[in-house]
């Protein structure tokens, strides 16, 4: 008898998991289907502004640049050289951007038993990363039809560092979500104290060799900075990095990611009480 | 059936802990329109919300042999600026049920009309429930929460609700919450009512409805 217990138990347990995990792929599907109809659908500009915005911004940098400087950072051309800082930090700072207001923007959901905190975060950054990595390859096939030479020396290296921003925009992301229902003023804080300072400090605009070395071991202890130089020196055939740590760049993603699910696992009834 | 095992649910607010469900245990039978009775306050929309999993209650159980509806109610679950032919997509896919089939009853049934295909945001409060309802109709669920809706909407609509939910009463109930008795009275063959974090389960319609009049009574005094 015990035996035939346990055996129904187990079954019942399987098909219980397997159902689970079908709810909650499906779930994320409807979810990202209807957060692209929300972000995309009303404004017919809206996917052209996802463009416009790094070409303005690479032109923007490239101009100020130029003047400044005649030769290229680290024997990069210069646009390419913009465009392959700009988009890459994109994937971490709209990711966490978007995701910290994911639960509060999607409060009405929650009234459906399965859609839950975690979903509505996750579904926003897939869709984010998605989209990102969509207008890199446009802007990167734009740029080769204007002229540049687009040839990427490890592909999937690049893939890589770009795997490694998403995640780490992903961890602060799903932290900052679980946390600023509970504390409003944490929005303004991060994108004061975190996004801008990063944009100008992760070597966007500069590679690591072309600063100080007094200054440069700081801005070493930056992740963003460490992904960046590792992406473009898979990127250009003119550049390695000297810098970049591919052990340390993984211990911060993978860390940032663990430490964003664990706060999301430990907040989220909270969160959700305090919206 | 759905059954409620010792659910208790407190929120901390400034003014200190509140109680809003002090241990209570209930059984709602199927096939019955149960109403769900309490002043404003006392915690009725919690109760449903935990009914409907929506929220969790701090200990206790709850325990159905069906499907339950989401809390149908004025706002849940609805994005405005999307139209109601994709929420109500949504709300398929996340059910898992045929998209087509549901975009479809929900078209017939809501009469929305050419606002079908407008966002939910230049609805009328009628419009968006007679919507609710109708998506909700269209996932043929074994249980439907109400959350004081059908108050909304004119009287032929409420009319044809009511009908659409007797049609299905052998096979579907209804539990409906209010701080309205004529609400109550109108559409539930029984009632309980919610008062200081308890929840007093009356087979007799007429019994409950005098007892919450002393409730509103004693709350005047």
């Amino acid at each position: 008898m015990a035996d035939i217990d346990v055996s129904s138990n187990r079954k019942i347990l399987t098909s219980d998991v397997l159902d689970a995990i079908s709810t909650q792929v499906r779930v994320i599907h409807a979810l990202i289907l209807r957060e692209t109809k929300t972000r995309y659908g009303q404004h017919k500009l809206g996917f052209l502004w996802a463009v416009l915005e790094p070409i303005i911004m690479v032109a923007l940098f490239v101009a100020i640049f130029a003047g400044m400087r005649n030769d290229n950072p680290g024997g990069m051309p210069l646009v390419p050289f913009m465009l392959i800082g700009i988009v890459p930090f994109a994937l971490f700072r709209d990711v966490m951007n978007q995701l910290q207001g994911a639960i509060a923007t999607n409060k009405t959901l929650f009234a459906f038993p399965q859609v839950t905190t975690f979903d509505v975060i996750l579904a926003r950054g897939l869709l984010e990363i998605l989209i990102t990595l969509g207008v890199f390859g446009f802007l990167l096939a734009m740029a080769h039809l204007a002229g540049f030479t687009i040839n990427v020396q490890r592909p999937l290296e690049v893939l890589a560092g770009c795997g490694l921003m998403s995640m780490l925009g992903l961890g602060l992301g799903f932290m900052f979500a679980s946390i600023t229902p509970i504390l409003p003023s944490l929005r303004q804080l991060t994108s004061a104290f975190l996004g801008r300072p990063l944009f100008l400090s992760s070597g966007l605009f500069f590679t690591a060799d072309s600063i100080p070395s007094e200054i440069r071991q700081y801005l070493l202890y930056n992740p963003i900075m460490h992904i960046l130089e590792l992406i473009r020196g898979a990127f250009f055939y003119e550049f390695e990095t000297a810098h970049g740590s591919w052990h340390y760049a993984i211990a911060w993603s993978v860390g940032a990611l663990a430490a964003g699910l664990v706060t999301h696992q430990a907040l989220r009834k909270k969160a959700i009480v305090g919206l | 059936m759905i059954q409620l095992i010792n659910i208790n649910k407190r929120y901390r607010t400034s003014a200190g802990t509140k109680v809003v469900l002090n241990n209570v245990s209930a059984e709602f039978p199927k096939g019955k329109s149960v109403g769900i009775l309490g002043l404003n306050g006392s915690g009725k929309s919690t109760l449903i919300r935990i009914i409907g999993d929506a929220e969790p209650p701090n200990s206790g159980r709850v325990i159905s042999d069906g499907k339950i509806s989401w809390p149908l109610g004025y706002t849940g679950g609805f994005q405005s600026n999307l139209t109601a032919r994709e929420n109500a997509r949504f709300v398929a896919r996340i059910y898992g049920a045929n998209t087509q089939y549901i975009e479809e009853f929900t078209r017939e049934f809501a009469e929305l009309g050419e606002y079908f295909d407008v966002p939910l945001r230049a609805y009328s409060a009628g419009m968006r429930s007679r919507f609710a309802f109708s998506v909700s109709l269209a996932c043929d669920f074994d249980y439907y929460l109400v959350d004081e809706a059908l108050e909304t909407g004119d009287a032929r609509y409420r009319e044809k609700f009511r009908l659409a939910f007797q049609e299905r009463s052998a096979s579907a109930s209804v539990i409906l919450v209010s701080h309205n008795e004529q609400t109550i009275r109108r559409n539930c063959d029984m009632a309980a009512i919610l008062h200081d974090g308890n929840l007093d389960v009356y087979d007799d319609l007429k019994e409950a409805l005098k007892f919450y009049s002393y409730l509103q009574t004693r709350k005047v005094a």
